[in-house]
């Protein structure tokens, strides 16, 4: 953006497009634009950047009544408990699967679906199957928990209503304590709840595609299974890649609201999530520091993943997000 | 990058001084900020004592913001009570309900320091400085509620600083108790159940699960539903369906989590004879007796089961599931409410179920630092206490919600109903105050009781026929009967009122512990009885690993702490 604009302001040098030295009369110049940029620089610096001080609670025993300089400095101390307790290592493998279970089933479901509607002809139906696919998304997760959790009952639940109808189990399965389907569960209900909404930007994107493009496959004599993999997939990629390298940075995040909200003792060793483990020992016990040491490695982590991802995209020569 | 370095040099300089200078305002204004609400806190509080003693007559109308920690119902703009409250002393209230979880909340609050003038007590508080103390208060102000906790005084100051911080809700009797009504810890099972297999005597847990095992053969459903023998509830706070039966059954009062014998605390759950419960349990699991569903249950979902009236039985705290009897009720299914019944292992040990009341101590109101009324709210509540006051908020007006019959304090028929009338109760009672606020307990000085339930002429008059039959039955007054007459308390009971100071190891060891249980113990209840074992041995290890140490010696030095303290009047 501030390329283009700069280019129309200030066109005493054509030749030189990209670098541009900064200079007082450039910056006279685009005075209008910068004191327009002031108040989004002000907000992302408040909201974005000075929340960042106080990571220092980390590196301290945090007492909220306290003022900051009266607050005793532990170096490592959090950060210890935290990776060197017998949970730590279990949290982070859930995290990481499910994570990595949302964002994988998210990724081919959306796609698939966003393929799968953009064959349907009849508008009114496509409309229709994608109103209904994406209405879950606003719903709240505790209320999609309990609707999870009734359907997955053994007394009435659905799911156990149409298995034994379909005779494929003889008794109801009590679905949420056993570990080894907790993960599927979690996936499942991301799945249900967000696969519409996910859609609509591919959806968007197949739009994009120059027509022309599908009329020469025809004449070539490709099939609907040929034009989707060689025009429509080919011309989503872009839109593909950068999605799933944002979406690789939040990989970590997938793990609070439905873990904490269907997990139970039973299930513990399978269900819990780093964020509950900072929620139990370090918000619950009010031990603030522990859960902002819990919260800087989460980021740490995350950009690191999302730098990684960007990395290889760069280097298999694809689109990149930085 | 490298040919952009000077130019990106210059914008990054610029961007470094912009937020430089912003994050130096943001501290800047923040200091100013908690300096002035400082000094702000301090100054209202001593005018305001100043105008208060001036002006004792004229009435000004103040607000209280209040934040209750449990969920509860505004009360309806028109309540009379409150409306009376605001006629008589100026005061009205704002109340804030918790919503989700407790422990969530008062962290986001303390964290943000963003408190109303009166929270309900919790140590996380009191640890986080929120809680102004309330001595000088007292004695300044306050000479009804000195005299009301004279005998309690030293069991409310922390333990930490000595200071007190908050007013006990309950525990603080004047005299003698009155016991029809328990709503303590006990083994319950629906009044159907006894009826049916003609009163026996049902003492110890064998006979108990006995009864329920007879009693499911013979009605696989009722009402329609799936029988459900016994019901364990083990969900977030609401822990001790499954945690707190053993020490009972070995004839212990409650501890919480440990068993004091001669004055020192032990940890109790890895222990032999809490092995022994499970191993019953998991037995009974393996006769179906057992909701299958019991551990992946939130609490709504088991007061949905109890109020079906599908449940033989369960272990529990009766004011935990009041909300599932109270429907019952409604129904009209008075042979599927519960008794209480205090059973031991073996006949030769003694019930310890049944309680002499402790002062009810982290709960109850504090005043918050951010109280500009602070005066004004203890001299509100010093009113509130004398006995006028008490006997409109236990038993309401003279002559709307109750009569008086040579000095005896009655209910019509109309006002028993009203009484207990969820609705009518928002618009004509101050429940949200009365519940934590300080409170009179016992008899009033004209002898009647503090407590409308507990007044002998009312128990009698509101029990239902189905209730009578049992009762006579059993040749008993009261279910309170099937209890144990409890001796004096120790003087450093309760244990479970410890607090055991927030990101403590002790409270660490706490919480790694509830985790272990949570996890272990429904899992050895579920597991095929030859699994039993294993299962077990897995759960004694896990737990040896805890710091178990750090929990039962903080215990301990606070019982020595209590002892010292508290028989020193």
């Amino acid at each position: 953006m501030d390329e283009i604009l700069t280019e129309k302001k200030v066109n005493r040098h054509p030749k030189r497009k990209k670098k541009q030295p900064i200079t007082w009369s450039l910056i006279k110049n685009q005075r209008q634009l910068i004191w327009m940029s002031v108040p989004l620089t002000m907000y992302i610096v408040l909201f974005a950047y000075v929340p960042v001080w106080g990571w220092t609670m980390a590196f301290q025993n945090y007492r909220p009544a306290k003022a900051f300089g009266e607050q005793t400095w532990v170096g490592f101390k959090h950060f210890k408990f935290l990776f060197t307790d017998d949970n730590f290592l279990r949290v982070l493998r859930n995290t990481l699967a499910m994570g990595i279970i949302n964002l994988i089933l998210g990724f081919m479901t959306a796609i698939i679906l966003a393929l799968l509607l953009n064959e349907i002809k009849n508008v009114l139906w496509k409309r229709t199957v994608q109103t209904i696919s994406y209405l879950p998304h606003f719903l709240s997760w505790i209320i999609v928990t309990g609707i999870v959790a009734t359907s997955l009952s053994v007394g009435d639940g659905i799911i156990n209503v149409v298995l034994m109808k379909l005779h494929l189990i003889d008794s109801p399965i009590l679905w949420l304590s056993e570990g080894k389907y907790f993960w599927g569960i979690v996936g499942a209900s991301h799945i249900w709840k967000e696969v519409g909404w996910s859609t609509i930007i591919y959806l968007a994107a197949i739009a994009s595609i120059d027509p022309a493009l599908y009329e020469a496959a025809e004449i070539d004599g490709a099939n609907r299974y040929r034009r989707m993999f060689n025009v429509t997939l080919p011309g989503i990629k872009a839109t593909i890649v950068i999605l799933l390298i944002m979406s690789v940075g939040h990989v970590l995040d997938v793990g609070f609201e439905v873990p904490y909200l269907l997990g139970n003792g039973l299930i513990m060793d399978w269900s819990e999530t780093i964020d509950i483990f900072v929620l139990k020992y370090g918000i619950a016990q009010g031990n603030y520091s522990l859960a902002t040491a819990g919260g800087i490695f989460k980021t740490v982590v995350s950009v690191t993943l999302l730098l990684l991802a960007n990395w290889t995209s760069k280097r298999l020569g694809e689109e990149r997000l930085l | 990058m490298g040919g952009k370095s000077k130019s990106s040099m210059f914008k990054l300089s610029l961007v470094t001084l912009l937020s430089l200078s912003l994050t130096l305002a943001g501290c800047g204004g923040n200091n100013n900020n908690s300096a002035a609400t400082k000094e702000e806190g301090n100054k209202p509080a001593e005018t305001a004592a100043g105008n208060t003693t001036g002006s004792e007559e004229k009435i000004e109308p103040f607000e209280i913001s209040i934040f209750l920690g449990e969920a509860g119902q505004q009360p309806t703009p028109d309540n009379k009570i409150y409306k009376k409250i605001k006629e008589e002393t100026g005061a009205s209230f704002n109340f804030e309900f918790l919503a989700g979880d407790l422990k969530q909340k008062l962290g986001v609050m303390i964290a943000g320091q963003d408190y109303p003038d009166l929270m309900t007590a919790n140590t996380q508080l009191t640890a986080a400085g929120a809680f102004i103390p309330l001595e000088d208060l007292i004695e300044e102000h306050a000479p009804n509620l000195k005299a009301h906790y004279a005998d309690y005084w030293n069991m409310m100051k922390d333990p930490n600083d000595g200071h007190i911080y908050t007013l006990p809700n309950y525990g603080a009797y004047n005299g003698k108790m009155s016991t029809t009504y328990y709503s303590g810890p006990a083994f319950w099972i629906q009044k159907a159940i006894l009826k049916d297999a003609g009163y026996p005597q049902v003492k110890t847990l064998d006979e108990y699960f006995d009864l329920l095992v007879k009693y499911k053969e013979k009605n696989p459903t009722i009402d329609g539903t799936p029988t459900i023998g016994f019901e364990i509830l083990n969900n977030d706070w609401r822990n001790w369906g499954l945690f707190n039966a053993p020490q009972h059954l070995i004839g212990h009062p409650n501890d919480g989590g440990v068993v004091v014998k001669d004055n020192v605390a032990e940890l109790f759950a890895d222990k032999d004879y809490a092995k022994q419960y499970y191993q019953k349990l998991n037995e009974m699991n393996g006769l179906g007796i057992i909701d299958q569903e019991a551990f992946v249950q939130n609490y709504d979902q088991y007061l949905a089961k109890l109020s079906s009236g599908a449940v033989l039985g369960m272990f529990d705290q009766h004011w935990n599931f009041q909300k599932a009897e109270d429907s019952l009720s409604t129904q009209n299914k008075i042979e599927r409410t519960y008794v209480g019944l205090p059973l031991v292992y073996d006949t030769n040990t003694k019930d310890y179920y049944l309680d002499r009341p402790a002062l009810n101590l982290n709960n109850g109101f504090g005043i918050t630092v951010n109280a500009k009324n602070a005066v004004k709210i203890i001299k509100l509540m010093d009113r509130m206490i004398q006995e006028d006051w008490q006997k409109v908020l236990t038993w309401g007006i003279e002559g709307e919600d109750y009569i008086v019959e040579n000095g005896r304090f009655m209910r019509t028929a109309e006002q028993r109903v009203n009484a207990v009338d969820a609705t009518w109760k928002l618009s004509n009672k101050a429940d949200a105050w009365w519940g934590t606020a300080p409170k009179m307990q016992g008899y009033f000085a004209d002898g009647n009781s503090t407590d409308a339930a507990a007044q002998p002429e009312e128990y009698k008059a509101g029990l239902k026929p189905y209730d009578k039959e049992i009762l006579d039955g059993y040749g008993i007054n009261s279910y309170a009967d099937f209890f144990s007459e409890p001796g004096p308390n120790p003087v450093a009971y309760p244990a479970w009122s410890i607090d055991l100071v927030e990101g403590s190891d002790a409270k660490i060891a706490e919480t790694k512990m509830g985790e272990l249980k949570t996890k272990f113990l429904p899992k050895a209840i579920l597991a095929s009885s030859s699994d039993f074992d294993k299962v077990w041995n897995d759960f004694v290890k896990e737990m040896g690993k805890v710091n178990v140490k750090a929990y039962e010696d903080r215990i301990n030095e606070q019982l020595k702490w209590r002892f010292d303290t508290w028989s020193v009047k």
